[in-house]
């Protein structure tokens, strides 16, 4: 299937995923940066599995290991309702590991994108995110994220992030801000 | 003692402690040694390492372990370290293997630590390296519960003294039922603390109603849990304990409830009461009525680094430590109950958790104030509830009169200079045992 773009280019329906995806992802980190997270959650759906395994230092030729299972004990291993919780801890005024808040950026890139045929779409994108706290604690958090994405009153939320880091230790105090 | 003691850091009458303790390089240094060269070390756990050959990679204090399962199904404790120049022999956190190969020269070492094999032995060497004396250095390896233990030291008294009437408490989570424990994990992260801020903290329960109010108004409001309050924990029947350094929390009632986990739903709970009902006659011939009904472990350390549960304080220099998160869950419990288990835990402590991502600035501040010129001046103020413990009638151990207390931080700095003045094992005393350990469950379960 190819689409017609308005100029007269034609872009495959892969091209035209990939554009419709990128300004998703776009917004998404904009939200995070600008700590509009109740809006943020609402990007994902009800029935949501936000998971991040841990990542261990297997040899080469087990690298199915290499990322624990779910099942297992995982950095985060949350559902809707939980996420909103922690959306709702900020609020509070005594959410001290963020208040006063880290400042963050979330450069998103490395879109690959595949149509499903029950028309979910999924979505692997790579990240780097930095995270200032206080006064001189920083940290850069790099690590891919590989999503489910699902059409909700025609627009895409996450059905299921998997989010994994490129570190086996990890070297931040906490682990408060989204990825 | 007539003689000038080299620390004395805490004065127990006024609660008041030496800052300097928390930050200076020479006393971390001699921590190493006095401490954790010589303590019953939690390193692992038995169902890390299930099968014969499976290996788990740990730490004691700073120096790398491996916690192997040899051919024989026995445990051993080896420091990571080539007998030849010092590289380490296992690079990897876990696995299964009979043999490990030093990746520099390609010295070869028995899954039991014995050197097996060294390139060049005849050829090279003449024959002449002592190799039956160059096996991986061993620690004498003891286990409570499927909880693996390692010390350093060849004059330390057995675990079980060790651990002392500190295990009566304990049994009431690590020793419940008949079916023993799993451990998941860990999660590995480092904060920007000393080691004993975290470790005194979990006798710290004035902090909670303070530092975790969000997540716990939160959860009050998301997964139906009651209300935290300070009122609540200044009259609450809960009490603190202390024996060998060992400091535990516990729940005192006798209301037939399970024990009050975080991050998990009301519902969960409802599911938890049911299994707590259901597994009521083994605990309790296991534990005897009085555990099975009455006490149940809340937060508690075990000496020296510990941590609430199955977490680990891994010194890594004065300012940082290694923080090991594992969830421990009782094998045999519904699969549905082990899931909201393990995702409370996740939700609640961890790098991740709630709770826990509020405790670190904490900890991290209160090691730093001892950095600055003016500040380390300064004595911390740990004053709480001095002259207010005692013995107990039903408790072993040095009971607080009140659950809001700062005796267990009081003593576990006392026995911290019990180990830092002591020349030798023979100078560290330990508390007598006096609990009735009723029921069948003993050291290994």
């Amino acid at each position: 299937m190819a689409t017609k773009a308005g100029d007269g280019v034609t872009l495959t329906a892969q091209q035209a995923l990939w554009l419709e995806l990128m300004p998703f992802y776009i917004r998404e980190a904009w939200l995070l940066d600008e700590r509009k997270f109740k809006e943020w959650v609402d990007l994902f759906t009800d029935d949501v599995l936000y998971f991040m395994p841990r990542r261990k230092n297997v040899p080469r030729r087990e690298a199915e290991r290499e990322l624990t299972k779910l099942g297992d004990l995982a950095i985060f291993e949350e559902d809707k309702r939980y996420l909103q919780m922690r959306v709702a801890r900020l609020d509070t005024g005594m959410a001290w590991a963020e208040d006063p808040p880290s400042r963050t950026r979330h450069m998103i890139g490395n879109l690959e994108a595949r149509l499903l045929e029950n028309g979910e779409v999924e979505a692997r994108t790579a990240f780097l995110v930095y995270r200032s706290h206080l006064e001189t604690d920083h940290q850069l958090l790099s690590g891919y994220r590989e999503d489910v994405l699902r059409k909700v009153d025609g627009g895409w939320k996450v059905a299921r992030r998997t989010i994994v880091l490129d570190a086996n230790v990890l070297l931040d105090k906490n682990l408060s801000v989204f990825l | 003692m007539g003689t000038t003691l080299k620390y004395a850091v805490i004065d127990p009458t006024t609660g008041k402690i030496d800052r300097r303790i928390f930050s200076d390089q020479a006393i971390y240094d001699d921590e190493m040694e006095k401490i954790f060269g010589r303590a019953w070390l939690m390193i692992g756990h038995e169902s890390l390492v299930p099968a014969v050959d499976d290996y788990f990679h740990t730490y004691m204090g700073e120096d790398p372990v491996i916690l192997t399962r040899d051919g024989q199904g026995q445990l051993h404790a080896l420091l990571n370290m080539c007998r030849h120049r010092g590289n380490r022999v296992v690079r990897c956190d876990d696995g299964n293997a009979k043999r490990f190969m030093c990746a520099y020269h390609g010295w070869t070492y028995r899954n039991d630590g014995t050197l097996e094999h060294v390139p060049g032995e005849t050829e090279a060497y003449y024959d002449a390296l002592d190799r039956p004396n160059l096996g991986l250095i061993e620690a004498r390896v003891d286990t409570y519960a499927g909880i693996v233990f390692a010390t350093w030291a060849k004059d330390a008294p057995s675990l079980e003294a060790y651990l002392g009437d500190a295990r009566w408490y304990l049994d009431t989570v690590f020793n419940r039922v008949d079916g023993g424990m799993q451990a998941l994990g860990p999660m590995k992260w480092l904060e920007p603390a000393n080691w004993k801020a975290m470790v005194d903290n979990c006798s710290d329960n004035y902090h909670v109603p303070t530092s975790h109010l969000s997540s716990a108004s939160v959860q009050s409001r998301f997964l139906g849990r009651p209300r935290l309050s300070h009122e609540d924990q200044f009259n609450s029947p809960n009490k603190h304990a202390f024996v060998n350094g060992h400091s535990v929390t516990f729940r005192d009632a006798d209301d037939d409830q399970p024990r009050y986990m975080h991050g998990v739903s009301d519902e969960v709970m409802r599911l938890f009461k049911e299994y707590h009902e259901a597994k009521m006659p083994e605990v309790e011939r296991r534990l005897g009525a009085l555990r099975a009904r009455r006490v149940q472990l809340g937060n508690h350390s075990i000496f020296p680094n510990g941590i609430l549960g199955f977490r680990l304080a891994l010194p890594r220099g004065p300012l940082r430590t290694e923080f090991w998160h594992f969830v421990l869950l009782e094998r045999d419990a519904p699969e549905e109950l082990k899931r909201a288990l393990r995702i409370g835990s996740q939700a609640n402590n961890g790098a991740a958790g709630m709770f826990e991502q509020d405790d670190v600035d904490n900890w991290r501040q209160v090691t730093e104030a001892s950095t600055s010129r003016f500040a380390r001046q300064l004595p911390q103020d740990l004053s709480m509830g001095v002259g207010h413990a005692g013995s107990h009638p039903d408790y072993p151990g040095l009971v607080s009169e009140r659950y809001i207390s700062e005796n267990n931080q009081r003593l576990f700095y006392q026995r911290w200079e019990q180990f830092m003045n002591a020349e030798s094992w023979a100078d560290i005393p330990l508390d007598p045992m006096r609990a009735r350990f009723e029921g069948t469950a003993g050291m290994r379960g």
